[in-house]
């Protein structure tokens, strides 16, 4: 009797096991906006009445910590646990030996635009879609900046300020106008150690904890002074004027106090609690921070009171890292076949408009983005930021990409904690690079 | 019957053998592998031989030093005061936990919490905009100091640490407390012996191996520490928070660089042989002595 029972047990768990392979597996990007946009995609999926049940798409997640680390580990072992696993700009060089590269519809660039699919390329291959695109705003609170620009005795101790501290009077100007000067004399003033009037704490917040994704939110004040890692001969272009300017910028502000001491071990999560308190001012953030800050059941204190623009410019004009994330074929897939029909549907408007208005942040052309425009006005700026003021950095999409960002979060933040000199630490910088980046 | 018990006892052992072989052996011979190789994802399986190149990587590296250094600072000093508040704690709380020992439960629970949660936690009590320490310093003295800035995040991570497994220390240092016969007190105590004398000539020579054992266990364990460091701080601003552990697991997953995360993986398991040697020694003289 116990035997049977085994047998059945057994059996019925084949019967389970070979049902799941027939599915199409997806590994998402879990806890947060995309996984509830990727769950909203693949009910609207399964529900299409020509989708084979053998196609249907059943999805998984795990945490998102280590979550690179744990899919490298994955896609290095061979596994065909899921068919389709996520992707990011930044690491698609280091998992394209596992991955397949794919032909979207040719009505693909309609919905997304070249450049937008150009954050899913590798060597000229696509690999995937892009579902969520993530760039760079200045967030600064509107109630201050007005004040700022309309009350003259703010305006003669901002001149003051910056004049002692910059060397040299300014007057304020409109976010959208900033240069780096403007930000820097704007953080100063709104720092209480340095202006005792100030009504925050802090004039920024800046995320400088030895973290890569913090690099990439710096690397806007490099590029905006025309940096780039390489030069097209494949050179290591990092000692330069530009790294030195945004290196010392960040410095000058954490020695000035305008950030709070603990930046240093600060990154997403951190900052947005210190902006969201109303403690700070400005700050130099992803764009997914804005509807949780502008959310009055989130932040009350700031919720309403808060403007974005692009970063400030510098002397190569104004700039934002940009990256996608989206999803694409491994190579070990079980259900090739069915995976492909859902990345292609994933590449149409319809699935598009799906995903955003569950909350995901594709950047979509203006005619893909017309019919849901109003539910999500946000992502009219996205598309237009990223077009007009988005980069990649030279050796950005390589298979060493992750290591590189690694290695200047080390250095840099090395330098700004004071423990090496900045010629020390973009000499290693340029070293380590050298090394992770020839050919 | 001399031969059948043999077999018999082949028999017996060679699960656990087979176990050891596969679980501990195998994994040792695929790291001496790649610790002699250049190896990353895309080639993990056609590793390529480059000799001790991975070794002399990770012995030329400053940053391998550097957190070398950091770990066996932070496991000598958590130790220390792991295994000292224990004692403390023992020997004051012993009247107490006599009479209420479910009292002992309450002072386990920090343990039983994950480290990664317990950095987690702190991480929140200690930023400056929604903890409660920064609010209580801001509030009653006006400013509140960089908890895990550069200056102070050594010192914070170890009374973290400590704070979390000082309860392992105090409940065996209790234990062996306890376990000592009164009569040996009553013995002293009748002699003439004062409390500080009985605790000196008495409690704490019967402790001894107690207190020598505790303080190796809670040194591995902090010396190896990942969880609550890397939740806390990472590697810390220019890597000054990694620890051998954070070293290896950054220049594995985070580098690709699986040789030399490997050779220096490798190196610790020779210093951790050559300290075990030495205990082990050493306590086979004490053995001998004794008896």
């Amino acid at each position: 009797m116990t035997i049977a029972r085994l047998a059945s047990a057994l059996l019925a768990a084949c019967a389970l096991s070979s049902a799941a392979q027939a599915e199409v597996t997806v590994l998402g990007w879990p806890g947060g906006p995309e996984e509830s946009a990727l769950r909203e995609a693949a009910n609207a999926y399964n529900a299409k009445g020509d989708v084979a049940e053998a196609d249907k798409v059943e999805l998984i997640f795990f945490n998102r910590d280590g979550f690179w680390d744990k899919l490298q580990t994955d896609l290095a072992a061979g596994s065909g646990e899921f068919d389709l696993n996520l992707l990011a700009t930044y690491a698609i060089g280091r998992y394209a030996p596992f991955m397949e590269p794919v032909m979207l519809p040719d009505t693909a660039p309609q919905v997304f635009g070249e450049k937008v699919l150009t954050t899913m390329q590798f060597d000229g291959a696509q690999y995937g879609v892009p579902t969520d695109l993530s760039l760079h705003f200045m967030y600064f609170r509107k109630d201050l900046i007005d004040q700022l620009l309309s009350d003259p005795a703010w305006q003669e101790r901002y001149k003051e300020i910056s004049a002692e501290k910059l060397g040299q009077a300014m007057t304020p100007v409109r976010p959208d106008q900033w240069t780096w000067n403007d930000y820097q004399a704007t953080t100063l003033f709104f720092t209480k150690s340095v202006n005792p009037d100030s009504p925050t704490r802090y004039g920024t917040v800046l995320q400088m904890k030895n973290l890569l994704f913090n690099i990439m939110v710096w690397h806007s004040t490099v590029r905006s002074n025309g940096g780039d890692w390489m030069d097209e001969e494949g050179n290591i272009t990092v000692d330069s004027a530009a790294f030195r300017e945004g290196l010392e910028l960040y410095k000058n502000l954490y020695d000035e106090g305008t950030t709070p001491k603990d930046s240093l071990t600060y990154e997403f999560a951190e900052a947005n609690a210190a902006f969201g308190s109303g403690q700070v001012a400005t700050m130099l953030q992803w764009n997914a921070a804005f509807p949780d800050l502008n959310d009055p059941a989130k932040a009350p204190t700031v919720a309403g009171k808060i403007g974005t623009v692009a970063p400030p410019a510098g002397e190569a004009g104004r700039f934002t890292h940009i990256h996608g994330l989206g999803l694409g074929l491994n190579k070990a897939a079980q259900n090739k076949e069915g995976a492909v029909k859902f990345l292609n549907w994933l590449a149409t408007a319809e699935a598009m408009q799906v995903y955003a208005k569950a909350g995901g942040a594709p950047a979509l052309t203006a005619q893909a983005l017309q019919p849901i425009a109003e539910q999500r006005p946000d992502l009219a700026q996205l598309g237009d930021y990223a077009g007009q003021y988005g980069f990649v950095m030279n050796g950005g999409a390589s298979a060493k990409a992750l290591s590189v960002y690694e290695l200047q979060a080390e250095q840099f933040t090395g330098y700004w904690a004071g423990q090496k000199s900045l010629d020390e630490a973009l000499a290693a910088t340029a070293e380590g690079m050298a090394g992770l980046l020839k050919k | 019957m001399q031969c059948a018990l043999a077999r018999d006892g082949r028999i017996l052992v060679a699960p656990l053998t087979i176990f050891l072989l596969a679980m501990l052996g195998l994994p040792l011979v695929v790291d001496l592998i790649y610790s002699v190789s250049a190896v990353e994802f895309a080639t993990i399986l056609s590793p390529e031989f480059v000799g001790l190149a991975n070794y002399a990587s990770a012995l030329s590296s400053e940053s391998f030093w550097r957190a070398a250094w950091f770990s066996l600072r932070f496991g000598l000093l958590c130790a220390t005061a792991q295994v000292l508040i224990g004692l403390f704690l023992a020997i004051f709380l012993e009247p107490l936990l006599a009479r209420r020992p479910w009292l002992m439960a309450f002072l386990m629970l920090p343990m039983m919490v994950a480290p990664a949660l317990v950095g987690l936690m702190y991480r929140l009590v200690l930023h400056e905009f929604v903890g409660v320490v920064p609010w209580f310093m801001f509030t009653y003295v006006g400013d509140s100091p960089s908890f895990l800035g550069p200056d102070n995040a050594f010192k914070t991570l170890v009374v973290v640490e400590v704070l979390q497994w000082t309860p392992f220390a105090l409940l065996i240092l209790y234990s062996a407390y306890v376990s000592i016969p009164a009569d040996v007190r009553e013995a002293a105590a009748i002699d003439g012996a004062g409390t500080w004398r009985r605790l000196v000539s008495i409690d704490l020579p019967l402790m001894g191996p107690a207190i020598g054992a505790t303080f190796f266990i809670r040194f591995i364990d902090s010396f190896r520490v990942f969880d609550n460091v890397y939740t806390l701080t990472g590697a810390g601003a220019g890597g000054s928070t990694a620890t051998m552990s954070i070293w290896v697991y950054e220049a594995f997953f985070k580098s690709g660089d699986i040789g030399r995360a490997v050779a220096a993986s490798m190196l610790l398991l020779a210093a951790s042989w050559l300290v075990l040697s030495v205990v082990h020694r050493l306590s086979q003289r004490r053995a001998g002595a004794s008896a």
